[in-house]
């Protein structure tokens, strides 16, 4: 049932979800639902607030009839859940605690991604594009709880104009939890006083140390490519960047094959995937 | 606007690899500057007979639309560089440049710096190659831009 519900931008709202009669399940940082709109239709949403036991937040932007109807939920709607599905970010001491016996454990020939250590005693480098900052916020909150146990936070964040950018009115507390916030838009609308360009030029002002650095990206698959090569020419190891890619998913089980990526169901074996094995995956325009 | 050192100049991104007895000779035509926010350091269609190499702050590239506020076009900080119409014709400014935030820089005569570099080619490669590097770098940035990724699907260009 839709808690409550908040504006972000002009397209984008999140919803704080209750559960109406079944417990939802706990989830990790980076995973997704399927979010039901009634007689509507299922789609796949990023979980952008951190576990908390007692409800999911869903950040959704309406780019179609499914997500138009969930934007427009009101507090007091029912909405169908599925889930938590696939990969995490590996971020939090819940997440390590909390995963799946089967993660990471290949079984029956079946393909899954190795379990991503928590980035702790590490600098995290966050880099989102638009609505990407989603599920990586659910991540930065998970570590802002826990700021001793990270070195450095830097988040980068990259919008098309400032009146889209998502969360907007959350940076200040982020850099006040101890986190560098730095933003660039595309388009700069009179009176904007930050930067205009994207978001792979701010790692200019960003001193990495690339032996102690996880990235973790999430944004447009191009904007996320060329983001991870540029971190990855600044000497970070392509197994520490970590990407959340997006396939058309459905089942959420790995049964369907709507999401598949070369030998990978997204699903199942992502959304999050670190660069050196999603990088040849990429580069294939045939996938 | 005060002199530089060699150090302080071969600290700079920009240089920094560059021969000493060149960062000592680009030294000799630098100065530091700091200017408050809201400065601007030049104006479209000015004559381009400067670089500055930022340190700290923000700088706005802007250009001029009628009935319009102007449009930044790109914001450049600390350890790019602005100001690359000097190199070749019409040596004019093609956007105007404003500090966003107070700003330090080294600017550098480059009216000096060209005859330097006809003087010494190996000088003249050694800048022409960064510069490129600002260069293409700059215009793969617009490129991406202009892909509009942030868009939704419907918004795109080519959406179907």
């Amino acid at each position: 049932m839709v808690a409550s519900r908040r504006t972000e931008t002009r397209d984008t709202v999140t919803l704080a979800l209750r559960p109406a009669a079944q417990p939802i399940g706990s989830h990790r940082p980076g995973q997704f639902t399927m979010l039901y709109a009634f007689g509507v239709g299922e789609v796949p949403i990023s979980i952008s607030g951190p576990p908390n036991g007692s409800e999911l937040l869903q950040t959704i932007r309406a780019v179609g009839a499914v997500t138009e109807a969930l934007c427009a939920a009101e507090p007091g709607r029912l909405i169908g859940v599925r889930g938590p599905f696939g990969t995490d970010w590996g971020v939090g001491l819940a997440a390590s605690a909390d995963r799946p016996a089967s993660a990471g454990r290949p079984a029956d020939g079946e393909l899954t991604t190795p379990v991503m250590a928590d980035p702790a005693g590490k600098d995290v480098l966050v880099v989102a594009g638009g609505i990407g900052l989603a599920p990586l916020r659910s991540a930065l909150l998970t570590m802002l709880a826990a700021r001793e146990r990270y070195r450095r936070i830097t988040v980068l964040v990259g919008s098309r104009s400032p009146q889209e950018i998502a969360f907007a009115g959350e940076l200040s507390s982020w850099r006040a939890l101890g986190a560098e916030v730095h933003v660039t838009v595309d388009r700069a609308s009179a009176g904007w006083r930050g930067d205009v360009g994207v978001v792979t030029q701010l790692l200019d002002r960003v001193d990495i140390d690339p032996a102690a650095t996880i990235a973790l990206v999430c944004g447009p698959e191009v904007m996320m490519r060329l983001t991870a090569r540029a971190l990855a020419g600044r000497g970070i190891a392509t197994a520490d960047i970590r990407l959340s890619l997006e396939r058309n998913m459905r089942c959420g089980i790995a049964e369907c094959g709507h999401c598949q990526l070369g030998p990978l169901l997204l699903c199942r074996d992502g959304p999050v995937l670190d660069y050196e094995r999603a990088g040849p995956l990429l580069a294939i325009r045939e996938l | 606007m005060t002199g530089v050192l060699p150090a302080e100049l071969g600290e700079h991104a920009f240089l920094r690899g560059l021969p000493a007895e060149y960062i000592a000779r680009l030294a000799q035509v630098a100065a530091a500057v700091s200017v408050p926010a809201g400065h601007r350091f030049f104006e479209e269609g000015g004559r381009a007979v400067q670089i500055w190499l930022i340190r700290t702050g923000r700088v706005a590239l802007d250009l001029h639309v009628r009935g319009r506020e102007p449009l930044i076009v790109e914001t450049v900080g600390g350890g790019q560089v602005v100001g690359l119409s000097w190199v070749c014709p019409p040596y004019e400014w093609q956007y105007g440049a404003q500090a966003l935030a107070p700003t330090t820089a080294i600017t550098l005569d480059t009216t000096a710096v060209l005859s330097y570099c006809d003087q010494d080619p190996v000088l003249g490669y050694q800048l022409i190659r960064r510069l490129m590097t600002v260069a293409a770098d700059r215009l793969h940035a617009s490129r991406i831009r202009l892909l509009d990724l942030y868009a939704a699907p419907s918004q795109q260009a080519g959406a179907t």
